[in-house]
């Protein structure tokens, strides 16, 4: 029995977990309290095992059964007190495709210990499937009641830590591409599993190159059936999506209050406010960053009144032209200064660091090309584009130099 | 705030989606726009009955006491359908101008005749109120308490039953009401658009009414509400000639599909989406902002104006361009949105204006 009723108010739920906390939180030192050492997997297993890590998910599975509006009151709540380990039913990629996709029995085994602890990775992308996903050549071979992975996969974040990937691998190659993949919690801590970061050019190395060479998944570890595992990562990565448009990737240099903004900031210590070109690009970044927040804004109430996605799509794309738009302008602000970098240079370091990783939004979780096929497809309805590889068996579909897949 | 319930508010905007579909088609504003009027007088009428009019004049003068919310829910199913009517002049700017205002029983007449459907009133001049200013306008009010004077693009001049005039003098801005029972001379402008009737007005020795008693708040609150619902209108028409666009890229097949399933102009339709629903956004953003008197008003009434102006720019202009030949005909509708696009731009100042209002207001807001 959870100490939070379901059918409180968010108002009387907010109370009861600042109550909560309290009790067992220590602001001031942000840990546990009691526990000097600050020991983080013990407070995430106190959260979770309140259900105040996934409350919109059912008691049953670890959660409190609660509504949107009581979700972000306890979220709120944890916030106030700079406490960690709620809202993972909203970022926990890796949980929340378990809870999504999985059997029973495995969400019952791996759902208590992903929500406490273990961070996991994501293995989708590789070399030669980037933008067409379901490309993948990273095979799993069923032996006896396990699968044998061989592959490589790229862009993973924070892979060294990660106990465990979520993983696309094909198991079937003589049908449609779609048609024979596999998705897999793949444990990372095995044998075969090499681990490369990348040199990213923001000169940051979150991704790693991953190498697997026979490594081994149990075959309960399978997320939902056996070549179903396309359907299972679209609501992984949709989620992806959807955080990102938040503008997640961005890094904060402690702007943002309100009336604040950083390029104003710049334009004016660049002696530049007063220029009425850069006044009227001003306006318009400031501008394409307010009705972004204004969209989301409509997006929830939208997702939440008719559960319609349709404008939650639009913010990744709209991140976007943001985060280009400001570096360009951020740039031009500078001037000649912008060539310099390194920290006796703060602002055309951050500005050339910005101009770069402007580029992990319009890629990364799917180009924006790719997000305005989503859009046009999935949002406007209009058809798809001649697909070539349509209805033919993935070892028949030509890849790079026009050799075949199979070949 | 709005005296109107959130049940009423869906009801009053049920019966006008209905009613718009109904009556306010194509055809509707085809035949509408070779008429003197530019419209069709019936819908006008009709739409008075439903009390739509009313929707911003409080009780007291027969209206129904709405909010900027409100009206901007008329003004969109308007801006849908396209129809030229003279709701922005009439039902937003000179009803709030007149209720700022010492009240007479003239204007008490007038906000009553406006709620009724019975009068039109079309504005010109210079000031920042008027909707498509006449900056070479030349009004002055002579000591024998007549005036005279020219003023172009007074739009629907010369059918209003009153003319308000609104222009700079000396360092002192002057609003005057002038009834058509009056002889002035009207001389019809052609417009771009078929649908619109600009007019040059030359009045002499002309009786009129002055408004007085507004305060500069009321004044700039009267022009915010202009820029909101035109927004508002903006955002129906962009939305309307987009689904079109969609519907169009669906149905038109080359090269054995259909044409909406080439990336090169599916992007270009993802892109047009996320223009008008940050029009629609902002567009209500805006709204809120007035009904409410929040203190980021102008702020978002500025960002209103430029995107909304700029969604509808865009959108209409790539709807022919994503038709291809078939918008470049007079047969089809898309060019009637692009040529009212490219007139309303204008009609409260260009955008540039509106971005440099906005960033003031950020600068002033931090």
């Amino acid at each position: 029995m959870s100490d939070f009723d379901h059918t409180a108010s968010p108002e009387a739920l907010s109370a009861a977990v600042l109550g909560w906390l309290d009790l067992y939180w220590d602001t001031q030192h942000r840990g546990p309290l009691g526990e000097p050492e600050g020991n983080q997997q013990l407070w995430r297993q106190k959260v979770f095992d309140a259900g105040l890590a996934v409350p919109s998910w059912p008691e049953e599975w670890f959660g409190l059964g609660m509504k949107p509006a009581q979700c972000k009151a306890i979220e709120k709540a944890f916030a106030e007190r700079k406490a960690p380990g709620a809202g993972l039913d909203r970022y926990h990629l890796g949980a929340i495709t378990v809870f999504k996709a999985a059997s029973d029995a495995l969400k019952r085994e791996m759902l208590p210990k992903l929500l406490t602890g273990p961070i996991c990775c994501l293995l989708y992308s590789e070399p030669n499937a980037g933008s067409d996903l379901a490309g993948i050549r990273t095979r799993a071979e069923r032996d006896g009641e396990r699968f044998i992975i061989n592959g490589q996969k790229v862009w993973t974040s924070n892979a060294a830590e990660a106990e465990y990937g979520m993983l696309l691998a094909r198991t079937d190659w003589d049908v449609p591409k779609h048609r024979g993949i596999t998705f897999f919690l793949f444990p990372m801590k095995q044998q075969g599993v090499e681990i490369r970061p990348i040199n990213q050019i923001t000169g940051e190395s979150e991704f790693n190159e991953i190498f697997i060479e026979n490594a081994v998944v149990p075959e309960r570890f399978m997320i939902g059936k056996l070549n179903e595992g396309w359907a299972s990562f679209q609501t992984a990565i949709a989620y992806e999506r959807l955080i990102m448009g938040q503008g997640i990737t961005e890094r904060r240099r402690g702007a943002s209050a309100k009336g604040r903004s950083p390029l104003l900031e710049l334009a004016a210590k660049t002696h530049r406010l007063q220029d009425p070109v850069i006044r009227q690009r001003l306006a318009q970044a400031l501008a394409y960053r307010e009705v972004n927040r204004l969209n989301n804004e409509r997006a929830k109430r939208d997702m939440m009144t008719n559960g319609s996605l349709s404008l939650m799509s639009l913010s990744k794309l709209a991140m976007s032209r943001i985060q280009h738009g400001e570096a360009a302008i951020a740039t031009d602000l500078l001037g000649p200064a912008s060539l310099l970098d390194g920290p006796d240079n703060a602002d055309p370091a951050n500005t050339n660091f910005d101009a770069a990783k402007a580029y992990m939004n319009s890629i990364g979780g799917g180009t924006d090309q790719i997000q305005r096929n989503i859009i046009a497809e999935k949002v406007l309805g209009l058809p798809k584009e001649y697909e070539p590889d349509k209805g033919t068996s993935f070892r028949e579909v030509k890849s790079d130099a026009g050799s075949r897949n199979g070949e | 705030m709005s005296t109107i319930q959130e049940s009423e508010r869906t009801a009053i905007q049920e019966e006008l989606v209905r009613f718009l579909r109904a009556e306010a088609g194509e055809d509707t504003l085809r035949s509408g726009m070779q008429s003197d009027l530019g419209y069709d007088h019936a819908v006008w009428q009709k739409m008075a009955e439903m009390g739509l009019f009313g929707i911003d004049i409080s009780e007291d003068f027969g209206g129904i006491g709405g909010s900027a919310v409100d009206t901007a829910m008329v003004a969109e199913g308007l801006g849908r359908s396209l129809l030229p009517v003279p709701f922005i002049e009439t039902c937003v700017i000179a009803p709030a101008l007149l209720e700022a205002s010492d009240m007479t029983d003239e204007s008490r007449k007038i906000l009553t005749r406006i709620a009724q459907g019975t009068a039109t009133i079309a504005i010109g001049g210079n000031a920042d109120i008027v909707p498509f200013r006449d900056p070479d306008c030349r009004l002055a009010v002579k000591a024998d308490g007549t005036m005279s004077g020219e003023v172009s693009l007074v739009m629907h001049g010369g059918s209003a039953d009153f003319l308000l005039l609104a222009f700079y003098s000396g360092n002192q801005t002057r609003c005057l009401l002038v009834s058509s029972d009056h002889d002035y001379t009207i001389e019809n402008q052609t417009a771009n658009d078929p649908a619109l009737r600009p007019a040059k007005i030359s009045l002499a020795d002309v009786p009129f009414i002055e408004l007085t008693g507004w305060s500069n708040d009321n004044f700039e609150q009267a022009g915010w509400q202009g820029i909101v619902a035109l927004s508002a209108q903006q955002t129906g028409a962009a939305r309307a000639i987009f689904e079109i666009t969609v519907d169009y890229l669906q149905t038109r097949y080359q090269f054995g599909r259909p044409i909406g399933s080439f990336q090169a102009l599916k992007h270009i339709a993802a892109d047009l989406f996320l223009e008008v629903e940050s029009a629609t956004s902002a567009s209500q953003a805006a709204a809120r902002a007035l009904a409410s008197k929040a203190p980021q008003t102008a702020q978002s009434v500025a960002l209103a104006g430029f995107l909304c102006n700029d969604a509808f720019r865009e959108v209409s202009a790539q709807a022919i361009q994503l038709h291809g030949g078939i918008a470049y005909t007079q047969e089809h509708v898309a060019h009637l949105y692009w040529r009212r696009a490219r007139a309303t731009l204008s009609m409260f100042g260009d955008s540039d204006l509106h971005r440099e209002a906005y960033l003031s207001a950020w600068e002033a807001a931090a």
